[in-house]
């Protein structure tokens, strides 16, 4: 009699629970999953973290202000330690969980894994803007123009304000993919007629003093640097400069150094890392800066405050730049379901294509709309030139679009 | 020509730092014939201690950077008691493993902090404008770093010549048994090996973070990058790992003042002391002052 009734109520219970899970499903809708894989910690990370704080943030802020409706993103991010083979175990899994898009990070592992994505035919936001990565690829998207846009437009900056003659140019880059990926773009650039003369292209290594290569460049006519790199080679750079007294006070000052570098070289941890010998270093991005006021940055700097990160996160450009991968993914769910289509991967691959023309998106966090197609899978085409003036990033001017990225494609 | 003595001297700067970063393990393998993979952590981590203590609890940088020195000596000291204690008369691979296992727990432990994944630098404490001579330049980090580099050599050669522990430490390295049975205490030379290894990877973590900004991957990858000169010294050599670091700062100045950029030539500052460093071992394959050891059976 007694296991009568204990089983009664045992089924009695199953029941109650099943009706609360589904009832529960009924109300909140429908999960998305989205996977992230980045460099939290180890080489890269200060990059990294801010990033994924930025992606975390704005999921967050979709779900808590129902930007989907009842649907809700599950957006997993899982630290990869910049190693490319934990990178693509975390992919792997992401897939057996039903992810519906992938946001990746580094250049080897996006190059690593690029045949696994098409393969999968999932599409990738990752936070490498090389160039390379979109060879022989369908389902790579980078968030804003490639590194090559990023050289060869300070470069046409440098032929555009250089004060007299053909402007000498030295190329400072990373030894690897990453920093060397633009430098033939940017020779097929003065191929095609760009006004500058590339003298050298140095790759550095783990430098303590770069006197010899500053007086050597130096001795060569050079007067502008630009780097394709991570900021603490650069500081190191640019603060060996400043003891050498050949950094210029003003863009093009003869017989001095105007450093000028791509997205990674700069942003608040340059200013960090190099303090009074970051002044007038020009850098160019794809993103918002929280120095330039304006109502995309007053957003980011909400966001972060409503998640409790501090001022350094707030202020960080990558934290913008994992909130634009954010912003992304949101929107093509958003219009996926407008389109009343499911959300799955081929959908998402499909309204990404769309998003262009009409249909570009324009995010808070970027200095130019988002626009991929078929053809064209940078995002952010316009980029913006900031300089350090009085210890922040100022901006130099409108965003612009490379000329002659348009002509050596 | 004010262009050769630039070099030269960016060359001896670059050494002296690069010796002083060495000397840490030169001192654990004089001691303890133990290479510790974990040096650059703990570099990291004597420059983040000297942020810490002068930017966030607001102590003057100068009892900042000897406090960092304390603390680490303890640090340590501390590492050595808990962790390799144990492994006295184990053989020296099972050591040195654990000292890569010692690495990535330093590593974990740092991340945890902002200072795993943060970029700093120190407050401006010296004078901006450098020291300047025929056209010759050195800034005022830079000859600071020199000159504590060489107080500390200089320190520690005479510790080491002179001073009963030092000479107790070095009687261990020649041999333990023998040591033991005339009253030396293994244990305790053990410790103080890593506690002064410590002392030196603090200072050379606040020179080079004062030279590079504060960036744990820049830092910790400084207990690598001195590997050729601990070797071309000869492992354990106080004065070989200074005449090595100079001998490489040199090497690696002249390449990128005269190779890089010509003859077709890129990367030579960062390829050539090891191409050097290759011949001299063909010649000398103890390193400069290594010590060729004759066993009799």
């Amino acid at each position: 009699m007694r296991s009568k009734k204990s089983l009664f109520l045992n089924a009695l219970l199953v029941l109650v629970v099943m009706f609360a899970f589904t009832a529960q499903a009924y109300a909140g809708g429908k999960v998305y999953k989205i996977g992230m894989s980045l460099a939290i910690t180890g080489p890269t990370s200060d990059a990294g973290n801010p990033y994924s704080k930025g992606t975390e943030d704005y999921f967050k802020f979709v779900n808590d202000t129902k930007i989907l409706g009842n649907d809700t993103i599950d957006c997993t991010i899982r630290d990869d330690q910049y190693k490319t083979d934990v990178t693509k175990r975390n992919f792997e899994e992401y897939l057996e969980d039903g992810i519906v898009m992938y946001l990746n990070y580094s250049t080897g592992s996006t190059l690593g894994l690029k045949r696994d994505f098409d393969e999968e035919k999932i599409a990738v936001l990752p936070a490498s803007y090389h160039a390379g990565n979109l060879d022989g690829s369908n389902y790579i998207f980078l968030p804003i123009a490639s590194y090559s846009d990023q050289l060869v437009i300070l470069a046409e900056y440098v032929a555009k304000n250089n004060k007299s003659g053909k402007a000498k140019v030295a190329l400072f880059v990373h030894p690897s993919a990453f920093g060397r990926g633009p430098v033939a773009d940017v020779e097929k650039a003065v191929a095609a007629g760009l006004n500058i003369e590339l003298v050298e292209v140095v790759e550095h290594g783990k430098n303590l003093d770069n006197t010899a290569m500053l007086k050597r460049l130096m001795s060569k006519g050079v007067q502008y640097v630009i780097s394709q790199t991570i900021q603490s080679p650069v500081a190191t750079m640019i603060k060996d400069a400043q003891r050498l007294q050949l950094s210029a006070s003003s863009f093009g000052e003869a017989g001095k150094f105007t450093f000028l570098g791509a997205h990674y070289t700069g942003g608040n941890d340059l200013i960090a890392l190099a303090g009074k010998a970051a002044e007038n270093y020009f850098w160019t991005t794809g993103f918002n800066i929280t120095s330039v006021k304006g109502a995309g940055t007053e957003a980011q700097l909400a966001l972060a405050k409503k998640y409790g990160r501090d001022q350094k996160a707030a202020d960080s450009h990558n934290y913008a730049a994992g909130i634009m991968v954010a912003q992304v993914v949101t929107e093509v769910i958003k219009r996926a379901k407008a389109a009343d289509l499911d959300v799955n991967r081929a959908n998402l691959y499909k309204m990404l294509n769309q998003m262009n023309g009409g249909n570009a998106y324009k995010p808070y966090s970027t200095s130019g709309p988002v626009s991929y197609s078929k053809t064209d899978r940078a995002g952010v085409d316009l980029l913006q030139i900031y300089s350090v003036q009085n210890g922040v990033f100022k901006k130099v001017g409108e965003p612009m679009q490379s000329e002659y990225m348009q002509k050596i494609k | 020509m004010s262009y050769f003595f630039q070099i030269v001297v960016s060359g001896i700067v670059v050494g002296s730092i690069y010796a002083l970063a060495a000397l840490g393990m030169v001192l654990i393998y004089k001691s303890s014939k133990v290479l510790n993979i974990a040096h650059g952590q703990i570099i990291a981590a004597g420059a983040f201690i000297t942020y810490f203590l002068t930017v966030t609890v607001g102590v003057p940088i100068f009892f900042s950077f000897i406090a960092s020195m304390i603390i680490t000596f303890f640090l340590a000291m501390s590492v050595e008691r808990i962790f390799l204690r144990r492994l006295i008369g184990e053989p020296i691979i099972s050591v040195i493993m654990v000292t890569i296992g010692l690495g990535s727990i330093l590593d974990g432990l740092i991340y945890l902090t902002p200072f795993g994944s943060e970029n700093f630098s120190f407050p401006v404490f010296l004078p901006q404008e450098p020291l300047s001579l025929g056209g010759v330049s050195i800034s005022w980090t830079q000859l600071v770093g020199v000159i504590i580099t060489f107080v500390l050599i200089g320190g520690f050669s005479y510790f080491f010549k002179k001073s009963t522990v030092g000479i107790s430490m070095r009687a261990v390295s020649d041999d333990q048994f023998g040591s033991m049975s005339v009253g030396i205490s293994v244990p305790k030379v053990f410790g103080l090996a890593w506690a002064t290894a410590g002392l030196s990877a603090a200072a050379a973590g606040c020179i080079i973070g004062n030279i590079t900004g504060l960036n744990f991957d820049t830092l910790h990858a400084f207990g690598i990058v001195v590997f050729p000169v601990i070797i071309l010294g000869g492992l354990d050599s106080i004065l070989g790992a200074v005449v090595a670091g100079i001998i490489m700062g040199l090497i690696q100045q002249f390449a990128a003042g005269y190779l890089d950029g010509n003859f077709g030539l890129k990367g030579t500052g960062d390829v050539m002391p090891y191409v050097i460093l290759l011949i001299i071992l063909w010649f000398k394959p103890h390193g400069l002052f290594g010590i060729h050891e004759i066993e009799r059976v």
